[in-house]
Formats: C-alpha cells, structure tokens, sequence
C-alpha cells in the first residue's frame, strides 16, 4: 500500500514539477513571439501586456521583403548545406576519434586525450587572425569549405562521445574479439549502435552550433549571396544600440530558429526512440 | 586496406599494428585539430609576448604584458584583469551548480514510466538555446523592464533589475540558464538511458526510495558523461561574455564587467586593437580553466573509485 | 573506410561545385559596415549608379564587423577591398599605420572632388597633415530630439525659440512635471558630454597628442549633467531612455539624426529636432562622426579602377541625396543645399553656417579609446555611484594605458618612414 501510494505521489510530483519549469520556460519564449507581432508603438507604449493590442504581420514583412540586397531564401539553402556537410563530417571524425580515445589501447592514448582537451579550453580570441591565415593559405576564402571545416578540429564534441563509449562494459569489446571481429567491426557493429542517443545529441549539438554562428562566417565569406542565414540577417539588423525595432529583431530572431527548431523536433523523434530501443536491449 | 585490420587485435604482437592503427581512427580528427587549433594556439601563445595591434606583425616585448596584468597594480590592466576574472568566477559559481542539477532532475522526472508526454516537456527546455542571444537579452531586459516589463508590474516591485545588485547578476544568471539547460538535459537522458529498469526494480523491491534509487543506481551509470557536462559548462561558463554585454554592459561599477568582456575589448574594441595584452588576458584566464578542470577530474574519478 | 572515403570526396566536390566566381577585375569592392536600413539605402543608391553603366559598377558588402574584418586581410596583404568607408576617427590611426592610400590622384583629375564641395569638419576628418585621405559620405550626428505635445503641456516651447536649450532652461523644470515624467533622457550621454567640454574650452588632446580627460572643463560638464540628474529630471538608472522617448514620458531625447527613422514608426509621437543642450545660447556643439570613403592599402588596384573609383565619388557627390533617407546628413554641397534635402529633418543642421559649425568630429588618433573610457564610467558617474573626481581620473588612467601600448608599434613604423 505505503509503496504504490508514494509512486504515485512521484509522478504527480514529476508533473507538477515539470510543468511549473516548463511554464517559467516558455514565457520567455511566448513573450517573444508575440512581441514579433507588435508595432513599434505597441511595444513602447502599453505597459505591460502579453499579447499585441493589434495583431500585425509587418516586421516579418520587413525582414523578409528586402531582397535586394538579402537573398534570404539563398542564405537558408547556403546555410543548410553548410550546416547539414558539417554534421555529417563531424560525426564521423568524432565517433572515430572517440573510440579511438576510449576504446583502443595504445601508448599515452589519455595523456593525449587530455593535452588535447586541455589546449581547446584556452580562449581562442585572438586566433581569428591566424585562423584566417590558414584558411587563406588553403585557398577557402569565399568557399563553404572556409565554414564547413575549421570547427571539425573541435575537441569537445569527441570528448562528450568518449564519455559514453567510456561507460561501456570492456566485456563487449573483448567477447567481440573472441569471435574474430577487428576493432572496425566492433567500431561499427557493436559501439556505434550503443551509442545512438548521444550520437543524435552530439548531432543537434553539431548542426546547431554551425547554424547560429554568425562571427566567423562574416570574415571568411564576403560574397553576399555566399553567407550562411544566421550571418545574413545579422547584416540587416542596425548595429547602432539606440536605434532598435524590437518587433523586427525578435521576428528575425524567430525565422532565423525555425530550421533548427525544426530539426529538434524531428530528431527528438528518434531520439526518443533510440532511448526506448536501449532500454529494450538490455532491460 | 581491410587486412591490416586483420587478427591483430585479440593479442598485441604485430608492434607495426599497433603503432599505427589508432591513427586511422584519431588521424583525421587529430589533423583538423593540429591545423585550426593547435596552431593558431600558439600562435596566440606567441602574441601574448608581444605588442600587436593585429595590423602590423608583433613585435616582442617578453614578459611585459604578463608584468602589467599580474604584478603592477598601479596599471589599469592589473585591475581589469583582477575584476574581470573575480566576476568571471561570480559568474560561474552562480550558474554551473544549477546548469548540472536543474537539467539532472528535470531528465530524472523524464525518465519517470509515469510521465507521458516526455518530447514536449524536453522540447519546451531546449528551445530556449536556439534563440540568438540578442533577442534572449531583449526579451529579458523587457520581462525585468521596470515600467513595461511584467515582473514589476505583477508584484509591485520598485526595482530597476539591471542597474542594482544583486538583481544585475540574477537576470544574467535567469537569462544563461534559461538557454543552457536543455543541451545538458538531453546529454542526462541519453546516459539515463543506458540504465535497464530492472536495476530500479530491483531495488524498489528492496524498499528502495527515489533519493536512494538516484544516488545509488543513476548517478554511478552516468557518471561519464556527467563529468563532461561539468567540464564543459564551467569552461563556457568561464568564456561568458554575450549575456552580461547586453543585459547590464558590465554595470552597475563594472561589478558584471566578466574578463572576456575586457578581453575582447581590447582586442577587437573601439580604437586600436591591443591585441598583445588580449592574448596575454587569454592565456591566463586559459589556465585558470584548465587547473579547475583538471581538478574536477580528479574529483570525479577519486569520487567514484 | 570507403564510405567515409566516399563522403569525403562526395562533400569536397559538392562544395567545389557551391563556389561561385568571386573577385571581379571589372568591379568595384566596397565594403561598408552599413547594416540595418542604412546598408539598404546604400544598395539602393549602388543600383542607382550601376544603371549608369559606369566602366567600373560597384559591389556593395556589409560587413557587420567592419574593422576586425580589414584586420584580418590587411595581415594577409590580399582580399583587400578596393574602397571603403571607415568612421572619421579611424583615419589618423590608419594614416599612421600606413594602412590607407592619399585621395591626391583621384582629386586631380576629379575637380568635384575638392573640399570646397562638402561640409567642411567632415573633409577636415579625411586629412592629415596636408594630404586628403577620405572623402566624405556624410555626418551623423547627436541630436536633441523633443516631443512637441508635451513642450506644449509644460508650455517650454519658448525653450526652442533660440534653437538652443539651455541647462538653466531644463532645470527650470524642476518640480513641475507629472509624476513618471522627465525633462531629458540618458541616450549617448557620453557624446553630450564631449559635446559640454568643448562648449566650456575643453578638448580630449592637447597639442602633443596625449588624451585629456581628467580636466577642469569635463569635470565642470559634467557635474552639469549630474545636477540635472539630482533634480529629478533625468530619466533614472536603469531606465531605457529612447524607449520612454517613445513611450511619451521624456521632453527631450539627446540621440543620433539616425533614430528618426524609428520615432517615425512610432503612431501620434509628435517630435522635432533641435542642438544638444548647451550652457548658453552662443556656445554650442553637437557631436558627431562621418562615414568616409577610403582606398586601403592595396598594390593591386590599377590606375584604371582608381579613375573608377573617382567617377563613383563624382557621382555619389551629385547624386547622394537618396542617402538622406537614412537619416543622415549628407556631406555634399550640392546635395544639402538643394531643396530636396530641405524636407528632411535633419536639415536642421544645415540650414545656417552657425548650424554647420556647431557639428564637431573629433579625429584624435586615439578618440576610440576616449569614447569606450568614457562609456564605462559615465553612467555610474551620472547616477552617483562614483565621484566625478574618480571617473575621469580612472578613465584618464585606462586610455593613458592604451595609448602607451599602441605606441610600440608606432615607433616602428615612424622609423620606416623616416628611412624612406
């Protein structure tokens, strides 16, 4: 009786819980969104209120209806491919890389995990001048590649999956082995399809971080219809702090997340899944 | 190709083998990592003893700059560094702790059996971060807007956040954890994952309560990642600069002035970059990074043995 | 390995593939770090000249960040753009980097080219010594911004009869106005306070060229502006001035000619414009920068583009009055004095030489210094959470410790020079 009564008594908790976080959450967020559809005069004006006093669709307008000198459908399509190239490489430099540090043995394999850990953790504020320098020398300057490539060198994406294959028994490995299997199959066959949910994060995290960076992509790329969306729209919004339309900011904000919003719903699919699958396995 | 692979692995006896075949699964990583963060590191190593104002080609001054920021208190590097690094670390105390345990308990609640409706829940904690930091800071400034914002106006509260502490430092704090939380949580629920419910039921057979079940069983299993997300939230923390920029710029006093704020002024700020003494800025705050985790390593695996 | 090899190969060749051509011999690269509206008038003054079908049609990027951007190719030596426009106090630094090339060429075979044809203090920014650098865009500058309904309500419409509001005139408000109302907002406060220094005989250099900012007269402005702000006239710490400008709650706004594009979105504000707040009514400036044009450094730009790039000059010379509606004033002669101009606002500043000569543009090498010193001071200043005595000998202290890191480099160059 005392147990199935405080089981219950946990999940109302978990709900409770869950939704008063959720709602300090997402107030923000709604917050935002409707501020997107107010008119500068809404925003200043009235006081405190949620939603407009007239709902109107003219800062997207605004955004969206200067084509000249913003081809904004280009830079989506730019930016998905960009964004979409890195990805795919980095999850493979990094789930390599992770059982390489995690999983095989060889001499100083954790020293210079850590070294290398250690050396990305310096800021690297003013390396944007040697960066650039070495991308010039290779010839990307005004190419994807100058976007797509640099950020694969990162480190702690491949210690965020080393973590994982870390926690893996050795057991698996080793009985693997018995049966004949070389380290690329048990890479393959038997990590890889262990480690789905972090690799589905550590690919959000990848996408993502490409998507929204918006510094680098400015200084490598200087042909207008080459720049990635994030960078584009950073150009049309004023860089004089006193001169802000708040409602055009936030709707630049919000066109500039629904592809990566977007992207984590329908990963989060799987994601959910692959826990599901997991937990069958070895439940 | 396939070949090499071959029979070598079960025992350690072709030296050749072992030397080289790691390299075909750390190679292509390690070369990206030689070429764009290697090298430019020392070459930032390098600046850091010179004067350079990102134009010309530096020009070495030895121990200077490092002089400058760590022994001469009369120069006003001195005291930028000292401040700027003091509330780097306010920063960090005030945000990592809760980064870790607000997303291990709402990933806990998650992984209840209970609770349906797990996507929504964990969609509505990560969007935040997808939102461009601007639009975050505007959206909070207006939330603790003392005459348009809702908070002031739901509890008749007086308070000008931005300006007074400690509130200058809670809109930061509020505003970082609001975009923060959702990738740790993610990284939570994919080690939760990995836990099989036996071992739950096992031990609720046992009489096991939830704080039991979650000290004894849940933490050990995801101890791994968990050392991660605790790493790398306190070295981007330590790299904090956009929020406290845009919420207060370093107000009231410069008592939110972080040291990456400092930092990027004086090598990408109004007026000639002093690049040099950037670097230098750079370096140190590196090291400080770098000590903490490896003391949170240390930790972690002392812990956990 | 060969599905790896395969993706590779497959991601390299697409990207191939994505490049497009970039670099035009035949065209004009100008960069500019006119984001915002601004970068779209731009664009739509470029289509205007392109449809000229000049020789050389210009290419327009915006960079939004302009400077660290031409950092980084100017320590590459290449992708150096063949014009740009820079802000008036980067030209000394740059000069003496030997970072941009002299207009000399361009003004002698261009005869609009020649300081008779613009507002004066934004050619004088373009030079150094004798040699013209720049040419200018335009002026943009501090503006005291004035809401019409609510001078009426306080009746200090009488205020603007001079053109000139006074402190005495502001303070004279003192506990006449609504609760949540104010006389005068924070907005570029630093500028008005340069502004204050200048009208009391002060300066930010002396002759040497070292900073002053521990003085005399910025201590008395300021002090000015603090006794406005203990008469409960100002709007408070921690309040967003332009926002309560907007929201109707201030009589005057000290801001940029640029924010009138977004008052006028604004429904029923009811604004004009007039000169930043002075002492007196003879004495008065309002502060500003210029945007300009400048060739940097580059050997490859040949005499064929430069004629080019003089032709475009030539041509923004006569025909930038599309530029006033981005709020700024236009620098050329023949634009401002036209009739079209007349119905912007901020022809306000040039409709007398005595307008024209209160706009000040400071070109000391290290103004960027002075402005980010003052910046950090100025609101804990203004709201009593330091002394004045310690802001600006703090402020002074900062700056004086920049300088004398820059100069390391400049000795070096200054030696080139003198080898040459």
């Amino acid at each position: 009786m005392a147990k199935s009564r405080s089981f219950r008594l946990t999940k109302w908790a978990c709900y409770i819980l869950l939704t008063i976080m959720a709602a300090i959450w997402l107030l923000p967020v709604i917050y935002a969104l409707t501020t997107s559809f107010k008119s500068q005069s809404d925003v200043m004006q009235t006081g405190f209120r949620l939603l407009p006093a007239s709902w109107i669709m003219d800062n997207y307008v605004r955004v969206l209806s200067n084509t000249s000198s913003a081809p904004i459908v280009r830079w989506f399509f730019n930016s998905l491919f960009i964004s979409t190239t890195h990805t795919l490489l980095m999850m493979v430099f990094v789930s390599l890389a992770a059982f390489g540090y995690a999983r095989m043995d060889f001499k100083y394999r954790d020293t210079m995990f850590f070294t290398i850990l250690a050396i990305s953790m310096f800021p690297a504020v003013v390396n944007i001048i040697p960066n650039y320098m070495i991308v010039h020398k290779l010839g990307w300057v005004n190419t994807p590649l100058a976007v797509i490539m640099p950020g694969l060198g990162g480190v702690g994406n491949v210690f965020l999956v080393r973590q994982f294959m870390q926690g893996l028994p050795k057991s698996y490995d080793e009985s693997a082995r018995m049966d004949g299997a070389n380290d690329f199959t048990i890479y393959f066959k038997i990590i890889l399809p262990l480690i789905k949910p972090v690799l589905i994060v550590t690919s959000i995290f990848s996408f993502t971080g490409s998507w929204n960076d918006f510094l680098w992509p400015t200084i490598v790329l200087n042909n207008v219809d080459q720049l990635t969306i994030t960078a584009g729209l950073q150009l049309l919004q004023d860089i004089y702090g006193n001169y802000m339309v708040i409602g055009q900011l936030m709707a630049s904000a919000f066109l500039a997340m629904i592809p990566t919003s977007l992207l984590f719903i329908f990963a989060q699919k799987y994601f959910i899944e692959s826990l599901n699958l997991n937990t069958g396995i070895k439940g | 190709m396939e070949n090499s692979f071959d029979n070598d692995n079960t025992q350690h006896k072709n030296r050749k083998g072992i030397k080289f075949k790691q390299w075909v699964f750390i190679g292509p990583h390690f070369i990206f990592f030689v070429v764009f963060i290697l090298f430019p590191m020392i070459y930032g190593f390098y600046a850091s003893f010179t004067k350079w104002n990102l134009i010309g080609s530096p020009s070495w001054v030895g121990l200077e700059n490092y002089e400058a920021i760590l022994m001469d208190p009369t120069s006003s590097f001195y005291s930028q560094f000292r401040n700027g690094l003091v509330n780097t670390l306010i920063f960090v105390a005030g945000t990592v702790p809760l980064q870790v345990i607000i997303p291990l308990v709402l990933a806990v609640m998650l992984q209840h059996k209970g609770v349906k409706g797990k996507g929504f829940f964990q969609a509505i904690f990560y969007i935040p971060g997808l939102i461009s930091v601007t639009a975050a800071a505007l959206v909070w400034l207006l939330i603790f807007n003392p005459r348009l914002g809702p908070v002031n106006n739901l509890l008749g509260s007086n308070v000008t956040w931005a300006v007074n502490q400690p509130y200058a430092w809670i809109i930061i704090f509020m505003m970082t954890l609001w975009g923060a939380i959702g990738g740790n949580m993610v990284i939570y629920r994919s080690a939760m994952s990995g836990i099989s419910n036996d071992l739950y039921e096992a031990a609720e057979i046992d009489g096991a309560t939830s704080f039991v079940k979650f000290f004894k069983i849940t933490l050990p299993t995801i101890k791994f990642p968990l050392l991660y997300t605790i790493v790398m939230s306190t070295a981007a923390a330590f790299n904090v600069y956009a929020q406290p920029l845009m919420v207060t710029s370093g107000g009231p006093e410069q008592s939110t002035f972080v040291l990456m704020m400092y930092i990027r002024n004086l090598a990408f700020g109004q007026g000639q970059s002093v690049a040099g003494m950037a670097a230098a800025m750079s370096i140190l705050l590196g090291i400080v990074i770098v000590i903490i985790a490896a003391f949170q390593f240390r930790l972690m695996y002392r812990s956990s043995k | 390995m060969n599905s790896i090899k395969k993706i590779i190969l497959g991601t390299a060749s697409l990207s191939l593939g994505l490049i497009a051509g970039c670099g035009n011999d035949d065209e004009i690269v100008m960069w500019t770090p006119l984001t915002g509206e601004d970068g779209q008038v731009m664009d739509q003054m470029i289509e205007e000249y392109n449809s000229t079908d000049p020789e050389f049609p210009v290419s327009h990027v915006v960079t939004p960040d302009l400077y660290t951007q031409i950092y980084t190719v100017m320590n590459t030596g290449e992708g150096t753009p063949d014009l740009s426009i820079i802000h008036a106090d980067r030209v000394q630094g740059f000069v003496e980097l030997d970072m941009v090339e002299p207009m000399d060429d361009l003004m002698n075979t261009h005869d609009k080219l020649n300081s008779d044809n613009y507002i004066e203090q934004a050619w004088d920014a373009g030079t150094v010594g004798d040699t013209q650098y720049t040419i200018p865009l335009d002026i943009h500058s501090n503006v005291l911004y004035y809401n019409k309904d609510l001078l009426a309500k306080y009746d200090a419409e009488k205020f603007l009869d001079d053109n000139v509001v006074t402190f005495d005139e502001i303070m004279s408000l003192q506990g006449k106005l609504d609760e949540g109302q104010y006389a005068i907002n924070n907005s570029l406060i630093s500028w008005v306070l340069l502004a204050e220094t200048v009208n009391l005989g002060g300066n930010i250099s002396d002759e040497d060229g070292n900073p002053t900012i521990d003085t005399p007269e910025m201590h008395e402005a300021m002090e000015a502006i603090v006794e406005v702000e203990k008469a409960g006239l100002m709007t408070p710490n921690g309040e967003d001035g332009f926002a309560m400008f907007q929201g109707e709650t201030v009589l005057f706004s000290s801001d940029g000619t640029w924010s009138s594009l977004a008052h006028d979105m604004v429904e029923d504000l009811n604004y004009g414009m007039t000169n930043i707040y002075a002492f007196d009514n003879e004495t008065f400036h309002n502060r500003g920068s210029s945007h300009l044009f400048s060739m940097l450094k580059n050997e490859e730009r040949s005499d064929e583009k430069e004629e080019g790039i003089a032709d475009f000059l030539t041509w923004i010379n006569e025909n930038s009055i599309t530029w006033a509606n981005a709020g700024q004033i236009v620098a050329s002669r023949e634009v401002y004095e036209s009739d079209e101009f007349k119905e912007y606002p901020q022809s306000f500043f040039t409709s007398s030489q005595e307008e024209l000569d209160s706009l000040l543009i400071f070109d000391y090498e290290y103004y960027g210094y002075v402005e980010a010193a003052i910046n950090l001071y100025i609101n804990d200043m203004l709201y009593g959470n330091i002394s004045i005595e310690e802001g600006l000998a703090n402020a002074q202290n900062e700056v004086e410790d920049l300088v004398a890191q820059g100069h390391g480099a400049d000795i070096n160059i200054e030696a080139e020079e003198d080898a040459e």
